[in-house]
């Protein structure tokens, strides 16, 4: 089972591109787990059709201790296996504990075990504010880390961040930098910008995307591109990207 | 049913807990917490704090320090006290801060013993839970770490006492009679978790023909023997007369004794017993014996599973407490459940310190000595 955390900037794309890669693993014949950690719950929107789901947070607070798996598990579009795990309302409580929560609750009803994903991707909210939005990149969870920006100074601000804390948790056996995605604004020098931010990490711009307007076309329908355009340019930068990340994750082809 | 405490106290915290059981094994442990923790724990918890050193820190956590996740000075001044006092291990135990905060305690651990090339690990305490959660992955951490590796060799007749800690059980001399219990029966004590033992007798516990488990503290210590040294566990507190039927539980390997002696289906006039569930099922099964009166067990703590006999039963808050106990007629359970008691019953005192603390220490029953 391989672990991937996606970080970046709020409104880079993160939720959009994780969904697309999700599809585009388990077109691969890959069984992918797509768990969204961020409080609005709308990593999977596209893969379950805009249906509204449960989320662990929610779920936990209404069983607590009688919480069950199915009680917060959706398989969505493609087979890929959608969990969100929630938060407070906005201005109450802890999101970053209300995150630490959640993969925990996963954890201790058997969400790995019983799924038995080949790849798991959380889809992380904005940069790493608290040691809650840390929790996806624990030993234990991600083995590695992504991040997404496009040329805009404030995603690659975002994610130099992301990437410095990173670099500070090495000692602790964290989840190593596996590159950047670039996710394209059409920003002057964004390709010159965002090579700059790799170079800084010593890490490299494993994916490009195209800026598409059938991506905020499916995203109207309710669909990843995927699904709403299969035969697209769009669609195939999204395989090709999941074709990057396994080769950076040195994932072999499902039996 | 509500779940607040108006009358009783709570039980001893999962921290306190940690710190009793690693108290006597030359390690260091820090809690990671403004102050609160280590004043309950040595003040009501430790009964050997003025007489007995031991490396319980408190890392005096301050608010800029858990907002700004200011982990670096935690491990800092780990890392300076332990370079001058060298302890065997450090183990690090979270309260409710840091347990908000999110502080990862494992890698935490991982890079203390990294720099100073101590053993380090992490109990993920928080301070909502009991004494017996804290102590059981305490000693657990020991048993995956301590205890050397399997010789294969094994001394017949020979135990390791799991899940002894004075939250139970007292001071030394009150487990010394249930070694002296046990020596009577035919079979000598190799080590003792965790206190009156030298640190070192662990690194012997896999040469035992059978562990022990006295409390419920021990359970997950005698999972990790079992599986990493093969030693078979027996449940049970050589209390009295009653361990003669533990000695022969251990002789047959025969896990959890006391749920097959306990009386069933009789309602004639009743004991209850109010406490941790392997000693109070143990007394149980030894008043049963003696006297041919049914007794109930109650157990007001949160890791009971498989250890209550049927009939007995995990009771959750005062008011579950306070209902369970409207048709008791003997009652026996420490001084300060009595408030809650009904008015007619007939109460039997037999303090217990991971609930009343000190409050009671003179008058603190010998457990092996009851029935």
């Amino acid at each position: 089972m391989k672990k991937i955390a996606v970080y970046g900037k709020g409104g880079i794309g993160k939720s959009t591109t994780v969904s697309n890669l999700a599809v585009a693993l388990a077109e691969k014949g890959y069984k992918v787990m797509q768990i969204g950690c961020d409080p609005k719950a709308d990593s999977t929107i596209q893969l379950r059709h805009g249906k509204e789901i449960p989320t662990v947070l929610e779920m936990f607070q209404q069983k607590k201790q009688n919480l069950k798996l199915e009680d917060m598990v959706t398989v969505g579009y493609a087979g890929v296996v959608c969990v969100e795990a929630g938060g407070p309302t906005p201005g109450l409580g802890c999101a970053g504990r209300g995150i630490i929560t959640a993969l925990e609750k996963l954890e201790e009803t058997g969400a790995y075990e019983t799924y038995q994903p080949d790849i798991v991707l959380y889809d992380v909210l904005g940069d790493v504010v608290c040691g809650g939005f840390s929790m996806p990149m624990r030993k234990g969870y991600a083995d590695q880390v992504f991040i997404i920006t496009s040329g805009e100074n404030m995603a690659i601000h975002a994610g130099a961040n992301i990437a410095m804390a990173v670099e500070n948790f090495k000692n602790r056996g964290y989840a190593s930098l596996g590159g950047i995605i670039l996710n394209k604004r059409e920003v002057p020098r964004e390709e010159e910008k965002v090579q700059e931010l790799a170079g800084d990490f010593h890490t490299q711009i494993i994916g490009r995307l195209d800026r598409s307007e059938l991506v905020m076309e499916a995203e109207e329908a309710g669909k990843v591109l995927l699904e709403y355009a299969p035969d697209s340019q769009m669609a195939e930068e999204y395989r090709k990207l999941a074709d990057q990340i396994l080769a950076v994750c040195g994932e072999e082809k499902p039996c | 049913m509500r779940q607040s405490y108006r009358i009783i106290p709570i039980y001893t915290a999962d921290v306190s807990g940690v710190c009793s059981a690693l108290y006597e094994l030359g390690g260091m442990t820090v809690m990671h917490d403004p102050s609160g923790c280590n004043s309950t724990y040595n003040t009501h918890d430790e009964i050997r704090w003025y007489d007995q050193d031991s490396l319980i820190y408190i890392s005096g956590l301050t608010e800029i320090d858990a907002i700004m996740g200011n982990d670096q000075k935690f491990l800092d001044d780990i890392k300076e006290a332990a370079r001058e006092l060298h302890p065997k291990f450090i183990a690090l135990a979270g309260s409710p801060i840091p347990y908000m905060n999110g502080t990862d305690f494992p890698a935490l651990a991982q890079v203390l013993e990294e720099e100073t090339g101590i053993p380090a690990f992490a109990v993920p305490t928080n301070g909502m839970h009991d004494y017996v959660y804290g102590a059981g992955i305490a000693l657990e951490e020991i048993a995956k770490r301590f205890t050397g590796e399997k010789t294969g060799r094994i001394q017949a007749r020979t135990v390791n006492l799991l899940g002894v800690t004075p939250l139970d059980f007292g001071p030394v001399s009150h487990v010394e009679v249930l070694k002296e219990n046990l020596k009577a029966c035919g079979w000598k004590v190799l080590s003792t978790w965790a206190m009156g033992d030298e640190p070192d007798a662990f690194l012997q516990a896999g040469e035992a023909e059978v562990n022990l488990v006295v409390s419920s503290v021990g359970l997950r210590a005698a999972k990790v023997l079992e599986e990493k040294f093969g030693t078979p566990y027996v449940v049970g507190t050589p209390i009295g007369s009653y361990t003669e039927r533990i000695a022969k539980a251990l002789e047959e390997k025969e896990q959890i004794s006391y749920r097959k002696d306990r009386m069933q289906g009789r309602k004639d006039r009743k004991v209850t017993l109010i406490g941790e569930p392997v000693i109070m099922e143990s007394l149980a099964a030894g008043i049963e014996e003696k006297y041919d009166c049914r007794v109930e067990v109650l157990c007001p703590l949160e890791e009971t599973d498989g250890l209550l006999a049927d009939g007995d039963r995990w009771v959750h808050g005062e008011e579950e407490m306070e209902e369970a106990l409207k048709a008791a007629e003997i009652i026996v359970a420490d001084p300060l459940y009595k408030p809650i008691c009904p008015k007619n019953c007939e109460f039997y005192e037999l303090p217990h310190i991971a609930f009343s603390g000190r409050i009671y220490l003179k008058k603190l029953p010998v457990l092996g000595k009851l029935v």
